[in-house]
């Protein structure tokens, strides 16, 4: 009873309606070549957007006498380049549609969530860090150079404000990586499975 | 003096395989509805599952310039859909806030539809549907491939799981579809 139920539940699937789209080679290669153009315009938008930052410190490099500031500045520029330099080579390392075929949806699926936990458990490495000498310097620079207690009081706002908004991607990151585990292990376990079990026996 | 080959050297080159286009338009023509029904379980949204379509057969089309005929096209067809399908279900999980479930947690789900037969068809397709949407891809991989009359060997040689781990796999499908189903596909 349950069989045929099932070989009713599988027919009942194979047959129902479907559009019938037919894409041709030509539409298809249009779309590969869009898809390409896609990945490269959001690629400069993130640069662009770096390098809009980068802009906004070199006119403040060039504009303020003051030497510890300049450092400060310098050091947000060299952040933002190693910040661009690093979303290229994660960006690049991307899994290509051509090992799709040659892995197993194991594999594959597996690779993807690897891929984005080291992502995401590295945030801090290559994102956040980076910025870190800048905000310190500008932080001393502010204290030294400003007077007292305005210089200290805009130090400590600025520097907590960053903190809280670290701590907080921090703790959002942390959280993901978590999940992308659980997920990971869960694969580990079906794919280390032994070969055979106590619930091979056919349902007929 | 030109050099002229012989007919034993002419013998050992290989014939040119199939094009590129060639193994893409083979398949698109051969397994086009599959891939449609497949880009239904992966995606609710009629729009967003027209794009995932096309991107399948993106991937597929892409992906055939690799194709070193270790396995069949439909084996390789349906790694390459499935491994699509997975990262649009990556990628969805962070704008939906969806719970996906594996086939254990589905065995024990009580569900208000549950043996009450549906009224016809298209709802018991729909009540089908659902249920594969709730699945965490690689079970959804295994009842989908289930659904298309696969063999467990093809499953596994698709999914990567070990025969053992398919076969326990499938028995929790057919008590899930004989459970869900059983009233309600045979009344329609």
């Amino acid at each position: 009873m349950n069989e045929t139920s099932n070989k009713q539940t599988q027919e009942l699937w194979q047959s129902q309606p479907v559009e019938g789209i037919k894409i041709s080679a030509d539409v298809i290669r249009r779309r590969a070549g869009k898809f390409e153009r896609r990945i490269y315009w959001r690629n400069i938008r993130e640069y662009a957007s770096s390098l809009v930052a980068a802009i906004f410190f070199a006119y403040f490099f060039a504009t303020t006498h003051i030497v510890l500031f300049r450092i400060a500045y310098a050091l947000f520029i060299a952040g933002l380049a190693w910040v661009v330099f690093q979303l290229h080579r994660q960006g690049s390392a991307k899994s290509m549609p051509g090992a799709m075929g040659t892995l197993t949806c194991l594999q594959f699926f597996r690779a993807e969530l690897e891929r984005q936990r080291e992502v995401v458990a590295n945030v801090w490495s290559w994102y956040l860090a980076p910025l870190v000498p800048g905000f310190v310097a500008i932080t001393a620079a502010s204290v030294i150079a400003r007077p007292y207690p305005a210089g200290l009081v805009a130090a400590t706002v600025l520097d907590a404000f960053v903190a809280v908004v670290f701590l907080l991607v921090l703790k959002m990151n942390r959280r993901a990586v978590r999940c992308l585990q659980r997920m990971i292990d869960e694969l580990s376990a079906a794919e280390n499975q032994p070969q055979s079990g106590e619930r091979m026996q056919p349902t007929t | 003096m030109a050099d002229y080959l012989t007919v034993s050297t002419i013998q050992t080159i290989p014939a040119a395989g199939p094009t590129q286009d060639e193994l893409y338009q083979d398949a698109a023509r051969n397994y086009g509805a599959a891939l449609e029904r497949l880009a239904r379980a992966y995606e609710a949204h009629p729009e967003i599952r027209r794009d995932l379509l096309q991107d399948i057969h993106v991937a597929l089309w892409r992906s055939f310039a690799g194709f070193d005929g270790r396995c069949s096209t439909r084996t390789w067809m349906y790694r390459v859909a499935h491994n699509v399908g997975a990262s649009h279900v990556l990628l969805q999980r962070r704008t939906r806030s969806q719970t996906l479930v594996g086939l254990e947690e589905l065995e024990n789900l009580p569900d208000a539809t549950s043996g009450q037969p549906a009224a016809d068809r298209t709802q018991a397709l729909d009540r089908l549907l659902s249920l594969i949407q709730h699945l965490k891809p690689l079970d959804r991989h295994v009842i989908l491939s289930y659904l298309e009359g696969l063999d467990a060997a093809e499953i596994g040689e698709i999914t990567g799981l070990s025969p053992g781990n398919v076969a326990t796999k499938i028995h929790r499908i057919k008590a899930v579809l004989a459970h869900q189903f059983q009233h309600g596909v045979h009344n329609s």
